[in-house]
């Protein structure tokens, strides 16, 4: 399913290559970027990811030229930009840095007009462009247009950041740790809205942190970069989990492989488990009737519309005699919605009462349940198939390395 | 006769000198803006002009100020010229100095994203790094036009326009009961002209430095 996902989303054309690229610093004995060839498919977002050091932002900034290459080259949709007119290259890139970088004396409107006006638009089409984008980016155009950087909080001038990074439509974006300095709450958050902007502006995007959960979460593909952005591995995140290339990439993962798969997978992936529920106002002896002929220990009690409200166990229907069934047992929480992750649920799962966590759709309707063993089922089903995957990559690697070998 | 009788006998006199001794200054800080911000603007992104250039401008600072315009004379001659160069040396300095500050004190994030947005490196100057830099940049010109009221009312050894002369007449006479009177006028005068040219300076600032760095 995750491979699929990623070709599905990609064209397959190649919107990004990078040749033989290699950087060295004046003065530095070693190349920071070494003989690096990377292709990016349109539509991806490709996170580069190393330790620091690793020359991940350098290869980054060659991109645009921010660092202009030693040797090798920059294909861009097709084009060599190795040697182009810099300043035009970059307009056509849109480009984030950690530090966000908003120009602290011009309004949020001006800082998000910058690229359209350098690109000579007219006034009227700035304007519908700056409000469209702020939208996007979920600030209310009427309040925010004409504030200064000053007065929006980290967030909301990452997503101003990011908003300008757009301002001209650019096919490709290159943004560097944009969430890295960011509370983890809020970055969770941007996050999330940033792959829903993804999903409909279809950018090329190559992203760079430090971060593997970032890059797991975000990426379409990672490239793990060891020393001078050699690529340890580049694969989709699931590959990459299940089936590290070496003993560096391993180490890289670091622990918790497989938790980490389960933020891949969401609970709209599996088939829900149906448990036994019964509708508020139904009687004590019916209801116990219904544990009976059921193997579960509890019943799920919904309301006219089907809103899960209460767990009640055989226990409670005999003490709570009489009373009605909202006000026995005890209270459903432990609740997610389809498009939340199998981590999601795990988590959920681990505290909640009966082992199990109820699935709602978005109108907090029951739907289901998941427990531990679909969990595992989900977990085994990635493993079977990446290791599947990793095996005809061997045979075909097998094969392309012999005759690479020929002289 | 007491100082505000000499002030008001005189009222013609202090209003004309005032305007001299304004304009004087005035042209030279507009000289010393142009020619600082140049030199600022050229050299603040590399170690060595830096450096060589605050050196000599600092260095013309600590020529006595009797001794330049003396020396003046010969080749600019007598009256407002020898004023207007010398002062103008004198002025390098702060602005040169709060230029160089005030630009490489800009956020290297910002500099980067106009840079990664493709801004042309004069682009970048003129409407990032400069507006950003402005307010240390005035702040240096306002120093330097405070330093030359003073030093302007020394020009008046070689015959230039402003307070000078009342102070340098009083000099003459000391002894007689004008002397104070014509020292203290001349000294009156320069003290309104930098309380005005201060207040000046502060509505300007306020006037164009943007909102979002005030």
């Amino acid at each position: 399913m995750t491979s699929t996902t990623v070709n599905n989303r990609s064209t397959g054309k190649v919107m990004i290559r990078l040749e033989d690229l290699t950087k060295r610093f004046p003065g530095q004995k070693h190349n920071a970027v070494d003989n690096l060839t990377l292709d990016i498919h349109e539509g991806e977002i490709v996170v580069l990811v190393g330790p620091s050091g690793c020359g991940k932002t350098t290869t980054m900034k060659m991109i645009n030229r921010i660092i202009e290459p030693t040797s090798g080259r920059i294909i861009l949709d097709g084009e060599d930009v190795t040697t182009t007119d810099p300043d035009a290259l970059r307009r056509r890139i849109g480009y984030v840095i950690q530090q966000v970088g908003l120009f602290p004396h011009l309004t949020i409107g001006e800082n998000i007009a910058t690229v359209p006006k350098l690109l000579g638009w007219d006034s009227k089409r700035v304007t519908a462009r700056v409000d469209e984008l702020l939208e996007m980016v979920n600030l209310a155009p009427e309040s925010y247009r004409n504030r200064y950087p000053k007065q929006l909080s980290g967030g909301q001038k990452q997503r101003v950041g990011v908003a300008r990074a757009l301002g001209a439509d650019p096919d490709v974006m290159l943004m560097d740790e944009p969430f890295g300095a960011i509370d983890p709450i809020t970055r969770d958050r941007l996050q999330n809205e940033f792959l829903r902007l993804q999903s409909e502006v279809r950018k090329t995007i190559v992203f760079v942190t430090h971060d593997i959960d970032e890059a797991i979460k975000m990426g379409d593909r990672i490239a793990i970069l060891q020393d001078a952005s050699k690529i340890a591995q580049y694969d989709t995140p699931e590959q990459i989990l299940t089936a590290p290339a070496n003993d560096f990439v391993s180490d890289f993962i670091g622990n918790g492989a497989s938790l980490k798969r389960l933020n891949l997978s969401h609970v709209s992936d599996i088939e829900l488990t149906q448990w036994p529920t019964v509708q508020l106002g139904t009687d004590h002896d019916q209801a116990l009737e219904m544990l009976r002929r059921s193997d579960r220990s509890a019943l799920l009690v919904l309301d006219e519309s089907g809103r899960p409200r209460r767990w009640v166990g055989a226990d409670d229907l005999h003490r709570g005699a009489g009373r009605p069934l909202d006000e026995i047992g005890l209270p459903a929480g432990a609740m997610v919605e389809p498009r939340a992750t199998l981590s999601d649920a795990l988590n959920e799962l681990i505290t909640a009462r009966y082992s199990v966590t109820i699935v709602v759709d978005a109108k907090g309707i029951y739907q289901g349940v998941v427990d531990i063993e679909q969990i595992n089922e989900a977990i085994r089903g990635m493993r079977s198939s990446a290791v599947a995957r990793a095996r005809a990559g061997l045979a075909e690697g097998a094969e392309a390395g012999s005759t690479g070998g020929q002289p | 006769m007491d100082f505000f009788e000499f002030l008001i006998n005189r009222s013609d006199d202090m209003l004309e000198l005032g305007i001299e001794h304004a304009v004087l200054v005035g042209v030279s800080v507009l000289l010393a803006t142009v020619i600082g911000v140049g030199l600022g603007i050229a050299t603040y992104q590399r170690e060595r002009p830096r450096e060589v250039v605050l050196a000599i401008t600092g260095a013309f600072l600590t020529v006595p100020s009797f001794a330049l315009f003396i020396l003046l004379i010969g080749p600019l001659g007598l009256g407002a010229m020898p004023v207007v160069v010398a002062l103008t040396m004198y002025g390098l300095l702060p602005i040169v100095r709060n230029t160089i500050t005030g630009l490489r004190e800009v956020d290297p994030a910002i500099v980067e994203s106009a840079l990664g947005m493709g801004m042309s490196r004069s682009q970048r100057l003129l409407r990032i790094e400069l507006p950003l830099a402005w307010p240390v940049i005035i702040t240096g010109i306002r120093v330097t036009t405070l330093v030359l009221l003073g030093i302007a009312a020394i020009g008046a050894i070689v015959l230039g326009p402003g307070y000078g002369e009342l102070i340098f007449t009083g000099l003459a006479r000391v002894g007689t009961p004008v002397a104070v009177n014509l020292v203290l006028a001349g000294t009156l005068g320069v003290i309104i002209l930098a309380v005005l040219f201060d207040a000046f300076f502060y509505v300007i600032r306020k006037l164009t430095t943007s909102q979002g760095i005030r």
